[in-house]
């Protein structure tokens, strides 16, 4: 996707990925695709998939018993969807960093990403190179996300109430959710709550089956 | 419609009526006279035959008014039957009451208007459904396998590629930008394929929606005029609506060779009216309209709503799609 990106670096969980292999877990529904995936990661030195699972659910649980640095998590998948799994495995003791890999990567599903805390969206048509840079850029712990243009953001946020337009402006800032939470004198259970409202609504956004 | 030049071969009702009516008022008078004094005959005075005869022409005077008022709302429920027009409903036959025998006519005609205007309603419900449950069908279909068969397609190269030497690599790359263009290609049929937003949002939102999606993969901007304020529409005439902003945002890309667009949609007596304008080079002279522009009309005549296409005030192409909103449509 074209224009600027948002862009958050922190002290990611593998500082040093050249001793270490980048520790992946591959969400999604269609076989060939978790092969093919599965076959990319095997050949470059760096990465060692874990696992390759078919549902969101399915990658929670597996997240829970193992250590995840990156999950690679298909959006639309059956049953719940990949940004739902984007937000249960950033609640995780351990959070693995999430990259998106999305069939539709537009700006709707940017702005839905950056609710569902995801680190970076990959285009489906992204080339194989393309893919393997991201999953290392995330793994770092840098943050990429395309900015939601000005116009776009404004016809978003006419879904929301006005608290959550608030919310959703300060994530959009890059603003943390406990920073969040304490600015607007939430606990962090009730912002929370509002997070998943949130989610649901600017998921309807986007390309939902 | 070819009834209307269709050659009367009967005398009127109301000539015929009347004619009947006036010739028994004669004879009555004659007859009349003949028992009373028929002697008269033949001394008339001027004056008692002056007086005769406007009695008679008072009598068939009164006849023909009081005559006029039994036929005339026959005479409109014909013109009525022959004007009535399905794709534009809520036309009824005034006073219509069970009172005369031409008033339970009327109601009976009334009842079978509201009947069929209800079965074509139904009716086009069921196309537009068909027509939209079959589309949503293959942009799964092509969003579920073939799109997800090119993704592994190109994950599978990404992978040959990183083992091939030049210059081989070189023509795996290429073949690796085609399947990507093909992938892109299926993705965007896909998504125009489905109603987007329509359901959850709305058609002013969905119509926001659309245009910035437009904007942001046909690289022409789009702004947007939206009145706040919008009579309500029914679900078929939402559909429609977005349908046609579609088709004619995507003949803006196609077509028209502009870099712009304007998409409105306003509250305009009596319904609204969407337009989609360019600043292109128009309409070429003659064109024959192409399947995008058929299938505009269709969907408007479905719920008959007018569809213009002109000249937009800066020389380019003006879609305009009026759609009218009775009260009885935004009652039912």
């Amino acid at each position: 996707m074209p224009g600027p990106v948002r862009q958050r670096s922190a002290p990611g969980p593998s500082d040093s990925p050249t001793l270490t292999p980048i520790r992946c877990l591959l969400v999604d529904d269609h076989p060939a695709i978790r092969v093919g995936l599965c076959q990319l990661l095997a050949d470059e030195d760096d990465f060692e998939v874990l696992d390759a699972v078919p549902s969101a659910e399915a990658a929670v649980a597996f997240a829970q018993g193992a250590e995840v640095d990156v999950a690679i998590v298909d959006y639309q998948l059956s049953g719940r969807s990949g940004l739902w799994a984007s937000r249960k495995l950033k609640r995780l003791p351990r959070p693995p960093a999430v990259l998106i890999y999305s069939a539709f990567s537009d700006y709707f599903l940017a702005a839905a990403c950056v609710v569902a805390e995801a680190d970076g969206l990959v285009n489906k048509s992204a080339l194989g190179a393309e893919l393997c840079e991201r999953i290392r850029e995330v793994s770092r712990g840098v943050t990429r996300l395309p900015l939601v243009p000005p116009s776009l953001a404004d016809s978003m946020r006419r879904r929301l109430d006005s608290e959550e337009q608030a919310i959703f402006g300060m994530l959009l800032a890059g603003i943390e959710p406990d920073d969040i939470a304490t600015t607007l004198g939430h606990s962090r259970g009730g912002l929370e709550s509002r997070l998943w409202t949130m989610l649901r609504k600017l998921e309807r956004l986007d390309m939902v089956r | 419609m070819p009834e209307r030049s269709r050659q009367r071969r009967y005398v009127p009702l109301f000539q015929r009526v009347a004619g009947i009516n006036a010739l028994l008022l004669i004879a009555a008078l004659v007859v009349t006279l003949l028992v009373l004094a028929p002697r008269k005959f033949s001394s008339f005075a001027a004056d008692e035959a002056a007086v005769l005869i406007a009695a008679l022409a008072l009598l068939v005077l009164a006849n023909l008014v009081l005559l006029r008022r039994v036929v005339r709302p026959l005479e409109a429920l014909i013109a009525l039957a022959r004007r009535v027009d399905l794709s534009r409903p809520g036309e009824r036959m005034p006073g219509a009451a069970p009172t005369s025998e031409a008033g339970e006519l009327a109601l009976t005609f009334n009842e079978m208007l509201a009947r069929l205007e209800a079965e074509r309603r139904e009716a086009t419900g069921r196309v537009l459904a068909g027509q939209e449950a079959e589309r949503l069908r293959i942009a799964q279909e092509l969003h579920d396998q073939v799109g997800q068969e090119l993704t592994a397609v190109l994950l599978g190269l990404a992978r040959i590629q990183g083992r091939l030497q030049t210059p081989l690599r070189e023509e795996l790359i290429e073949v690796q930008e085609a399947v990507r263009t093909s992938l892109e290609d299926v993705r965007r049929i896909a998504l125009e394929l489905r109603p987007e937003a329509l359901d959850d949002l709305g058609l002013v939102s969905a119509l926001a929606v659309l245009g910035e999606r437009f904007a942001q993969r046909s690289g022409v901007a789009v702004s947007q005029q939206i009145d706040e304020e919008l009579p309500a529409l029914d679900a078929e005439s939402e559909l429609v609506v977005y349908r046609v902003a579609q088709e004619a945002l995507t003949n803006v890309a196609r077509h028209s060779g502009a870099n712009r667009a304007e998409l409105a949609l306003r509250a305009e007596p009596p319904g609204v009216v969407l337009t989609v304008s360019d600043g292109g080079h128009g309409l070429a002279a003659g064109s024959e309209p192409g399947t995008g522009i058929r299938g505009m009309r269709e969907r408007a005549a479905l719920i008959g709503a007018g569809l213009e296409l002109d000249s937009g005030p800066d020389g380019g192409c003006q879609v305009r799609l009026s759609v009218a909103v009775d009260g009885e449509a935004s009652a039912w």
